[in-house]
């Protein structure tokens, strides 16, 4: 049990996977206190509030992020707020763009009027000291060649303080740097992959951002709130059966650890 | 306002200021002879013994300095790997260190072209030897997983910023038996290391390692000064606690310290007889 | 002096003259590589200290801009009138500076491109070992960088998007890029298996706190630990709130500290590691 070939642990976790994202079983999530903060910031808005997207994930993180940027768009959608979206790598700026603008034409949300897409800027900090200072002039234009003061949706906006709020979609540790560069008015929402959200809570716990949503679990508890079917729910199901699949086996090597010891204690 | 120039946040500058005193002055001490107490870092003495079974073996040792772009993190990383070049090259060892960040590799390149230099081993030294493999972070990932797998190194040190790609280098080393040692200042990757490596360096211990390897007063001295930082953090934060216990997370000296709008507000609040 | 101060007020001194822009970046770019052609043999020439000397210089002058940007305070009207009290005379520099930076990176990544296929090419000319995977690495990026420069002209509209272009880059930038970074992804989640059945073993009284409490906290996130009892969502989310944050804090500081430290000794040349 102890010397297990990996290959066959990798062969149970697929079927596991496997099985367990095809099956209808669908379990409601306890929502958390990251999640409703983050819900009701939202909740908060009022229309014509605009509000800055940076998606920067990309297909590796796509299972955790999507369902994210998915149900962050229909909520802003739902209180009728402008948004526009940014991205600090290419394909993320792809990705981003297609995703919002199937979700847009859904909902008749229209491009220029009600949101728009920034597109790509290489270095983050750079592009947010920008923005800040004078943002028609860092974007210059958008995703579709067309420049950024003749957009209505940032009609009249010279900077980033005339946001009400930011909210990061990532996979990578971008938002300490939207906490240290932008304006203190402005708030700060955080979308990360489950890995990234341990090192959040600080910020969350000091109020440098005002709520969270984690990876698929958190995007299925943020679906639940909206009352919206995503894809945060089967993924953050099967991501349920395959950690108690790996805890059964933790447990299973600790008590095939402990039988050899008993063994040899027996043999000695 | 935002947090872009010191005016917006004086007390942030002055403790920046003050942690710079704080090493500068250690710095000082430590030039003039002063003997300074480093404690034992049990995955940088495992650093020589890693080099040593590589060599008995005959397969190669692997370096690998993460994704970050060239910076304090990437030098401290080269820094690293600078020292186990040298002492790589008193045995004739096989090397590989392998980039991600194009900066990072032309500065590689002669980090350890003249680490071999400094062994006195510059016969050794082959350029092939530090490849960059790609920039974008799961290519980079497949390459060294790769390379790990076909040449069977016997060491792989992990030194840098990582990201998701850390556990597959750290499995794939695994998988071929590699002792392997990690030392990195990304909090979120520090799991995977400890779960799949031998040794795994977290946080400022990264920042110590050239210190420790090297014993040089500069370093040693520069570390008293972080520890003195530490210590000041440490202070404030107890006395933060005690003093908001007492009066509140609402009173003017708990605002005073942390209230964003510069030397402006902090008049305001002291002169006009309480906080915002 | 006066029109230096005038050229500050006004926050051009950073800016080319619109009319005479293009005059301007050519006689900056030759004065540039005059400069570097003239200082490379003065370099070879000098002693060993004095070249250390320059670099010294250097250095810390290209640092104490970046510090001096931070720590000056920015609102100048008192002297300058017309000036922007949200920034100092060396703000518009930063963005020229950081432009500068990404240029020398890409530069740098021509370097690494160029070592990368030399290699590979002394591989399959040589017929080195596996040399046959360095043929597959140069057809697929002579084949990925045509395509993506031709799509990138095709974007700016410099060259026509025809079917067959649109239809090889969607084959393999969609169709093979994108997923092959989603498999490389996914092997995290299996690797993770192995490496936590083979680590998470009850050695010491740490270990089996380490193991219970992650296994607590993965139950508790998931939607499934809400199904078992109420309280392991809270006992999870306390955990990663109340022991999680203040070590990360911990672990934080002293990695921000730790970097503050290397960057001065950097800045002042006090740090011989790697140069």
């Amino acid at each position: 049990m102890l010397s297990v070939d990996r290959r066959w642990l990798y062969l149970i976790l697929f079927v596991n996977i496997v099985i367990f994202l095809l099956a209808p079983l669908r379990m409601p999530a306890s929502i958390s206190p990251p999640v409703q903060k983050f819900y009701d910031e939202i909740e908060k808005l009022q229309p014509g509030d605009l509000v800055m997207i940076s998606s920067n994930w990309s297909a590796s993180t796509l299972a955790e992020n999507q369902p994210q940027l998915e149900a962050v768009i229909t909520h802003l959608m739902r209180k009728q707020a402008r948004f526009t979206i940014i991205s600090i790598e290419a394909q993320s700026r792809d990705i981003s763009y297609r995703l919002a603008e199937r979700i847009t034409k859904e909902k008749g949300y229209q491009y220029g009027e009600q949101w728009a897409h920034f597109g790509f800027v290489p270095n983050l900090a750079v592009a947010i000291k920008g923005m800040v200072t004078d943002l028609p002039n860092t974007i210059k234009q958008d995703v579709r060649g067309i420049e950024v003061t003749k957009l209505p949706v940032v009609q009249g906006v010279k900077s980033l303080s005339d946001y009400k709020m930011i909210i990061d979609v990532t996979p990578s540790g971008t938002v300490p740097v939207w906490i240290s560069y932008s304006p203190k008015n402005v708030k700060i929402l955080y979308c990360p992959t489950s890995v990234m959200a341990a090192e959040a809570y600080t910020y969350l716990d000091s109020g440098q951002i005002k709520g969270m949503i984690t990876g698929a679990k958190g995007a299925q508890e943020y679906e639940q709130l909206l009352g919206i079917k995503g894809l945060g729910a089967p993924f953050a199901n099967t991501i349920s059966f395959s950690h108690l699949l790996i805890i059964f086996f933790i447990l299973l090597g600790n008590f095939a650890m402990l039988m050899n010891r008993l063994q040899a204690r027996r043999e000695a | 306002m935002s947090y872009q120039h010191a005016q917006d946040n004086w007390f942030a500058a002055i403790i920046i200021g003050f942690i710079a005193l704080a090493v500068l002055v250690n710095i000082w001490r430590a030039r003039r002879g002063k003997e300074l107490y480093i404690r034992r870092i049990p995955g940088l003495d495992a650093i020589d013994e890693a080099i040593g079974r590589s060599t008995e073996l005959g397969r190669p040792v692997t370096m690998i300095p993460g994704l970050t772009d060239f910076g304090v993190v990437a030098v401290q990383a080269l820094t690293i790997f600078k020292y186990i070049t040298k002492q790589i090259a008193r045995f004739a060892t096989p090397m590989r260190l392998l980039c991600g960040n194009p900066t990072v590799f032309a500065v590689a390149q002669e980090a350890i072209a003249d680490a071999y230099n400094e062994a006195g081993r510059p016969d050794l030294y082959d350029p092939d030897n530090v490849r960059f493999l790609s920039d974008r972070q799961f290519a980079f990932a497949s390459g060294v997983a790769g390379l790990i797998q076909r040449e069977r190194v016997a060491a792989n040190f992990m030194f840098g910023e990582f990201f998701a790609e850390s556990l597959i280098f750290a499995e794939t080393g695994n998988m071929v038996g590699a002792i392997q040692i990690a030392g990195t200042i990304s909090f979120t990757q520090v799991p995977f290391f400890v779960a799949a490596c031998d040794y795994t360096i977290i946080g400022d211990e990264f920042y110590a390692t050239s210190a420790y390897l090297s014993r040089e007063p500069v370093l040693l001295g520069s570390l008293v000064g972080q520890d003195i930082a530490k210590l000041l953090f440490a202070l404030t934060t107890l006395g933060g606690v005690i003093a908001a216990s007492i009066a509140g997370t609402d009173a003017p000296i708990i605002k005073l310290l942390g209230q964003p709008g510069g030397w402006e507000a902090f008049w305001n609040s002291v002169l006009g007889g309480g906080g915002q | 002096m006066g029109m230096i101060t005038n050229l500050m007020a006004q926050q051009t001194i950073w800016r080319l003259p619109e009319e005479s822009r293009a005059l301007f970046a050519t006689l900056i770019v030759a004065g540039a590589f005059v400069l570097i052609l003239g200082l490379i043999p003065v370099l070879q020439t000098l002693p060993p200290r004095g070249r250390r000397a320059i670099i010294v210089t250097v250095t810390f002058l290209a640092g104490l801009f970046f510090a001096a940007e931070f720590f000056l305070p920015v609102d100048w009207t008192a002297i300058f009138p017309k000036d922007d009290p949200k920034r100092n005379f060396l703000t518009p520099a930063i963005q020229p500076a950081q432009n500068v930076l990404q240029i020398i990176g890409a530069l740098a990544l021509g370097l690494g491109t160029f070592g990368l296929v030399r290699l590979h090419l002394r591989n399959a000319v040589q017929k080195r070992p596996q040399w046959g995977y360095s043929i597959v690495l140069l057809v697929s990026f002579v084949v990925m960088a045509t395509l993506s420069i031709l799509n990138t002209l095709a974007e700016k509209e410099i060259v026509e998007r025809g079917p067959v272009l649109e239809r090889a880059f969607s084959i393999l930038f969609d169709y093979t890029l994108v997923q092959l970074d989603a498999a490389m992804f996914s092997l995290i989640a299996f690797y993770i298996f192995s490496a936590a059945y083979r680590a998470f073993r009850i050695r010491s009284v740490e270990a089996s706190i380490l193991m219970f409490t992650a296994m607590l906290v993965m139950i508790g996130v998931v939607p499934l630990g809400a199904q078992i009892s109420p309280a392991l969502p809270t006992i999870a989310n306390w955990v990663l709130a109340q022991l999680n944050a203040p070590a990360q804090r911990a672990i934080e500081f002293g990695v921000g500290i730790g970097g503050l430290a290397m960057a001065i000794r950097l800045w002042l040349s006090l740090e011989r590691g790697v140069t």
